[in-house]
């Protein structure tokens, strides 16, 4: 991850391209910089594009000017011309790059200028982040875009965000160059969607609005795929909600139990706040994503039954906890199996009844 | 537009969380009784969700939800149980159009988990589930650290 930022980094800083005639694009400079230059930490690079590229992923889907200027940055244009036949793309690509991916385009007279855009976009993003030993894969829908630019002259629609917009350009299909000037000056001030209707399927507005729609849920569902470990090898969307929905619930318990520790260990212990700090931030970047909701949830039992004075404190919050409604409760209140006093049973009951979550979640 | 990095964010919130444990713990007369402990864990719990709120401010849904939840509770003591709904909940949609449809009893279970997101459209909402993931992993992290740090 701290890899790819940098690569992006570097690749954005260089010197913007002058063959870029919309002035928005140059605009999108600042921004794009901006984005590129949060510092990258191991687990913080794609979360730090997450918290921009969730409502910026939102822009650039719609923005197609962007994404030539993202890849553009790194490339020079003499190399326009260069085109591949087959589109590449490294498995694990920053997030803006994807979200670029995602945007359609619209628009007869874009359609040829804005292919071999894209199509040096592509050359350019593959061989700006292209590492040899990344894996590559192949972008569907963007084989739409190595057609002959001559193809499907009809079938060129613009489907806008926001709803008036969207009225305005029901059934209508637009001039090349009007479309290129008015997409020009729509993506100074609002974002939204180009989309290009595909071989065989329905051309009118809500169609294309539902698809743009789906689209961006895609988007969404693959950035949380992301950030839920263990969810990228599933596929289907019931499934991948499914697990996470397990692991904001496993989240939230995990947060009350490591209070519940808290409150048990710290008594016996005065603080001081600079031994915290430094040994807090020299192992910042110590835990693997991955491996870390297996981690916690096999240590914390054994601790909990290991802990003398803890045995009756847990018997009372047992108790206790059922009397508490919450967010985070309902489900704590599922767990616990409630008649049993005993701390085994108690324990044994919880460790069963997330070993179930778990045993469910591997099912899968 | 700023993008507080998560490195931030796990800073501020740590800082914030230590503060809140510090003043927390320097009230223990008798630290060993069970109902004493619970009563810590609470307020440990609150304060751990409190100083994540607030690190993250007005700017989500999430943390505004659970700043309002938690004044709430500190004038009521009632759980917030209202949720604004958009008029789907409890209704179950069986057929789904296509394969990859989402099901309205999956949109509402994670309606529920992640606070704030009640009146909210699916893509805004997957948006909030994903930035509340990531400052509750964050969270997790932290509290765990300083568990571990403590317990050694």
């Amino acid at each position: 991850m701290e890899a790819i930022a940098g690569t992006g980094a570097r690749s954005i800083h260089k010197a913007p391209e002058e063959e870029l005639t919309a002035l928005e694009s140059l605009q999108f400079t600042d921004e794009i910089h901006l984005l590129m230059a949060a510092p990258p930490d191991s687990s913080s690079s794609f979360t730090a594009l997450l918290e921009l590229s969730a409502p910026q992923a939102v822009e650039l889907l719609h923005l197609p000017e962007s994404a030539n200027l993202i890849s553009n940055d790194s490339y020079k244009p003499t190399q326009m011309d260069d085109f591949k036949g087959s589109l590449h793309f490294p498995t694990d690509i920053a997030l803006i790059e994807r979200a670029a991916r995602l945007s359609v385009f619209a628009g007869e007279s874009n359609n040829k200028h804005s292919n071999s855009e894209k199509n040096s976009a592509e050359t350019a993003s593959d061989n700006s982040s292209a590492d040899p030993e990344k894996a590559v894969k192949s972008e569907p829908a963007e084989t739409e875009y190595s057609q002959p630019s001559g193809s499907d002259p009809t079938v060129h629609k613009k489907s806008v965000k926001r709803k008036e917009r969207e009225k305005k350009a029901k059934g209508s299909a637009k001039k090349s160059k009007t479309a290129a000037n008015e997409s020009s000056d729509d993506a100074e001030q609002l974002p939204y969607v180009h989309v290009r209707a595909r071989r065989g399927q329905a051309t009118d507005s809500h169609s294309l609005a539902e698809r743009a729609r789906r689209e961006k849920i895609n988007a969404r569902m693959k950035l949380l795929q992301e950030l839920v470990p263990g969810c990228s090898k599933i596929s289907g969307t019931a499934l991948v909600l499914e697990e996470i929905i397990n692991h904001v619930q496993s989240l939230q318990r995990q947060v009350e139990f490591l209070s519940m520790r808290l409150a048990a260990v710290n008594p016996r212990i005065d603080f001081n706040f600079d031994s915290i700090f430094t040994p807090e931030y020299m192992q910042a970047t110590s835990l693997v994503d991955s491996n870390f909701p297996s981690m916690v949830m096999p240590v914390m039992w054994p601790e909990a039954q290991v802990g003398g004075n803890r045995q009756q404190c847990q018997q009372q919050w047992h108790l206790d906890i059922l009397h508490q409604p919450g967010w985070e409760r309902e489900e704590v209140c599922h767990n616990y199996i409630t008649p049993e006093n005993s701390l085994l049973s108690y324990d044994s009951s919880t460790n069963s009844a997330t070993l179930h979550s778990s045993q469910s979640k591997m099912e899968l | 537009m700023k993008n507080p990095s998560s490195s931030s964010v796990k800073s501020r919130f740590t800082r914030r969380f230590l503060r809140a444990l510090i003043k927390i713990n320097r009230q223990k007369p008798s630290s060993s009784s069970s109902r004493e402990i619970f009563l810590r864990y609470r307020r440990i719990r609150i304060a751990a969700d409190k100083a994540m709120a607030c690190v993250i401010g007005s700017r989500r849904a999430w943390s505004r939800a659970v700043l309002r939840r938690i004044k709430n509770q500190k004038r009521k003591r009632l759980a917030d149980s209202l949720r604004r709904s958009n008029g789907i909940h409890g209704m179950k949609k069986m057929v789904a159009k296509e394969e990859d449809e989402i099901s309205y009893e999956q949109e509402n279970e994670l309606r529920k988990l992640v606070p704030g997101v009640g009146a909210m459209d699916l893509c805004s909402m997957l948006d909030e589930t994903a930035h509340y993931v990531m400052c509750l992993a964050t969270q997790v992290q932290v509290m765990r650290k300083i568990v571990d740090f403590y317990s050694t």
